[in-house]
């Protein structure tokens, strides 16, 4: 399974939550953001990365510090429903899939 | 990224998957209608292909059963066929094209589709339709309560 970059994706990690609720008060630096986890800072830097291309927060570059902020309207209600459209046709190539796997068993026995 | 956006970027929708599984394979259980039947969801559906003409103006017609037995009338008119490379059809009612794109990578094809709608808000209410129509807005709804606190944490 390859990764998705969603909004559900973002949001279903309780660290991004938590995350993306620090930054909506105020933007902050990653190290500023590590700092109040008692994970890694590769971690945090993971979930940064994730929650950036899922278009939530944008890191901006100031000196070598790399701030980041939400954009919570990118969370308008309307990309949530084109999110949610979209795993529908996600859930169409979901059983595409299984389909091809059932018939290449039947025809090869593999 | 800006200037990559296409002028159609906010009315169409692109998914891709690469499938383990032949090009030849992907081809024939996209273009036999007893093959779509099988797989053409979304869940707990099934389907009925009334016709299905694999050429260019040829229609394609194709019932969704829901779980709470209602049916959903699919009609399109195929534009484009490409064997084993492309098929481009339009849908109607709710109109919109659609482009399948297959590349065969050895034993493997990735699967290119891509949908365009008339305009940004046609889109937005195919959407918003098709999400009520599968009982999924209990879903977004949770979301967008979880959004609206987020926002309200903000503006605090």
């Amino acid at each position: 399974m390859r990764a998705r970059r969603d909004v559900y994706q973002a949001i279903a990690d309780p660290t991004r939550r938590a995350i993306i609720g620090m930054l909506a008060e105020q933007p902050q630096n990653v190290n500023t953001i590590a700092e109040q986890f008692d994970v890694t800072r590769q971690a945090i830097s993971l979930h940064v990365k994730i929650l950036s291309d899922c278009g939530l927060i944008f890191i901006r570059k100031e000196g070598r510090d790399h701030i980041c902020e939400a954009r919570l309207d990118s969370l308008s209600e309307v990309s949530v429903w084109v999110e949610q459209y979209k795993k529908h046709w996600e859930s169409k190539l979901d059983s595409l899939e299984s389909y091809l796997e059932q018939l290449k068993k039947e025809r090869y026995g593999k | 990224m800006e200037n990559e956006k296409s002028s159609t970027h906010d009315r169409e929708l692109i998914i891709t998957r690469k499938l383990n599984a032949p090009v030849e394979l992907v081809w024939e259980v996209w273009t036999q209608p007893e093959h779509i039947a099988k797989w053409w969801g979304p869940n707990g559906f099934t389907n009925t292909i009334t016709t299905m003409d694999l050429v260019p103006g040829g229609v394609w017609e194709l019932v969704m059963h829901g779980p709470d037995g209602k049916d959903y009338q699919n009609r399109s008119i195929f534009k484009e066929v490409v064997p084993l490379k492309k098929i481009v059809y339009q849908h109607f009612a709710p109109s919109f094209v659609t482009t399948v794109e297959f590349e065969a990578q050895g034993e493997e094809t990735f699967l290119r589709w891509h949908m365009l709608f008339e305009s940004a808000e046609q889109m937005i209410r195919i959407v918003k339709s098709n999400n009520a129509a599968e009982g999924l807005k209990q879903n977004v709804d949770k979301l967008s309560v979880y959004l609206e606190g987020r926002k309200a944490t903000t503006q605090s």
